[in-house]
């Protein structure tokens, strides 16, 4: 589903942000992404999303090749994969239910369908009931699933999460991450950034290491192996 | 395509929505709108005001032919066959000295006019034809061409042009109408700034939401659309208050302009814009907003783009 080969990521200011980068996520699979901050997750995020420009290699989301994407279908690239940023990225000035909507009015869908839709979003990520709220007056956490439902509204199948358990305490992060796994159970790819080891360990899904611009590391864990064996 | 305008017109009311919001701003805003159409406005209706009252005068030259005092009767009809078949003169009128005098009565309406008759001993005034050329030979070249050829007529005394007063007006109308087309360009350039540094500001103002909107697969033209109506509704509104101001100011200047024009004894002195130029005035306004939107969206929102 997401496929990146030797990719390098140079700023403008000379700073090397990722080095001859590559890894291949298959369809319907759940990986974490771990590595100090610094180490080129955000990074790799944009270029997936089509933020930046990689400066050499190849990326492909869903067997198209958007290393050489026109400006004008980046758009088209963004519908098809849901990102949920630490900072939430939520208009704070607008209703959740504005904010959930977001992506579903930016493609014209009939106003009766964005509404049975953002009920279902809001009630999956356990915020019913909220709609009408202002997202400055929910906590961290309630931010943070706002910002899930808008990334799964529109029924991606790519789930980008950039450190979405940032300044969650234990419990919370579990719930968030939890509400990962079960989109990854009904067949979304889902890629999650996280120097949060912890979540690594109690999922035991596969795992990136980047450190300093470099994949240092692409581990599977032992029960999956198990299962492919047996 | 019904999905199409339900869209554009749900962005038209979240506009408006927007505009009303922050009242003061908008207001400020349609009010500069507003003074700068009206200016052009004001001239356009002086011009055409002007226009009117000259077009009374049919815009054409009469020339008065004075005979010789001493003509006769029977040759001073001869002058006259002579002027009517002309072939540059389209009407004329002959005047004879008693004629003139009974004018003369008519308007001077002295009670002593008898006695100043008695004591110059008769009538004064000589017998005159007064003549129009034809449209098609009134410019100045041929005028005097004409006035010369008439001078060569036995009999004729002088001649007079009443042409200066009119030449004079309809230049003085020109100037108007050449300093008024160069006022309008520079406070049409004027509005576009105006309105381009306002859509500037709400697209800074709304940096965030464009950025977001981008980052969840927005197209350009999406984001661009409100701003664009942002232009084209300031445009609409600003000229529909110039509008209104115009009317107003036409209403406060009814009364002592009615009163001139019955001193001059012409019919209607101040120009009614029509139905079409209303239209006109609407669209031209919402056209300029438009365009300054879309020129300062041009500049301004191809930066904003999620980082």
């Amino acid at each position: 589903m997401i496929k990146l080969s030797q990719i390098s990521k140079r700023y403008p200011n000379g700073h090397e942000a990722l080095r001859e980068v590559s890894f291949e996520i298959p369809a319907g699979e759940m990986v974490f992404l771990a590595g100090h901050s610094g180490a080129g997750k955000s990074t790799l995020f944009k270029l997936i999303t089509r933020i930046e420009k990689p400066t050499s290699g190849q990326i492909f989301v869903d067997q198209k090749n958007i290393t050489k994407l026109r400006v004008s279908k980046t758009p088209a690239l963004r519908r098809e994969i849901g990102v949920i940023f630490q900072d939430h990225k939520l208009l704070m000035d607008r209703t959740v239910f504005d904010n959930v909507a977001l992506p579903l009015i930016v493609i014209g869908m009939p106003h009766e369908e964005i509404r049975k839709r953002v009920r279902a979003a809001l009630g999956k990520v356990g915020l019913s009931g909220k709609e009408s709220q202002k997202p400055i007056t929910l906590s961290g956490g309630e931010q943070q699933r706002v910002g899930i439902a808008r990334a799964v509204i529109n029924r991606p199948n790519i789930l980008l999460a950039d450190e979405p358990t940032g300044n969650l305490d234990e419990a919370l992060s579990d719930e968030i991450i939890d509400i990962f796994a079960d989109f990854n159970q009904v067949g979304v790819t889902v890629l999650i950034a996280t120097h949060d080891l912890r979540q690594v360990e109690r999922l035991s899904k596969r795992t990136l290491h980047l450190e300093n611009g470099e994949l240092i590391g692409d581990y599977r864990p032992r029960k999956n192996e198990e299962h492919t064996s047996s | 395509m019904i999905n199409y305008f339900a869209r554009h017109i749900q962005v038209l009311l979240a506009t408006i929505g927007d505009m009303v919001r922050s009242p003061i701003a908008t207001i400020n805003t349609i009010l500069i709108i507003a003074i700068t159409v009206l200016l052009p406005m004001l001239l356009y209706i002086v011009v055409k005001s002007a226009e009117q009252i000259s077009g009374t005068w049919e815009g054409r030259p009469q020339i008065s032919v004075f005979l010789q005092q001493d003509v006769s009767d029977h040759e001073a009809q001869l002058i006259y066959q002579e002027i009517q078949l002309h072939p540059t003169v389209e009407l004329a009128e002959f005047v004879s000295a008693a004629q003139a005098l009974e004018e003369f009565r008519l308007l001077t309406d002295s009670a002593t006019l008898e006695q100043e008759l008695d004591f110059i001993g008769g009538n004064p005034l000589p017998p005159s034809i007064v003549l129009m050329p034809s449209d098609d030979a009134s410019n100045q070249a041929q005028l005097d061409e004409l006035q010369n050829q008439l001078l060569k007529i036995e009999g004729i005394e002088s001649i007079r042009l009443d042409l200066e007063w009119t030449q004079r007006f309809s230049a003085i109308v020109h100037v108007v109408v050449r300093v008024g087309t160069l006022l309008s360009s520079l406070l049409a350039i004027a509005l576009i700034l105006i309105v381009g540094n306002t859509i500037k500001l709400l697209i800074h103002n709304r940096r965030d939401e464009i950025e977001i909107t981008k980052l969840v697969g927005g197209t350009d033209t999406f984001v661009r659309r409100p701003f664009l109506y942002y232009g084209a509704l300031f445009g609409f509104m600003g000229a529909s208050i110039a509008l209104i101001f115009a009317f107003v100011a036409g209403a406060l200047i009814a009364e002592p302009i009615s009163q001139l024009s019955s001193l001059y004894q012409s019919q209607s002195l101040l120009y009614r814009l029509s139905v079409t130029e209303v239209a006109v005035s609407l669209g031209v306004g919402t056209l300029l907003g438009w365009i300054s939107a879309r020129w300062s969206v041009a500049q301004h929102l191809w930066k904003i783009r999620p980082r």
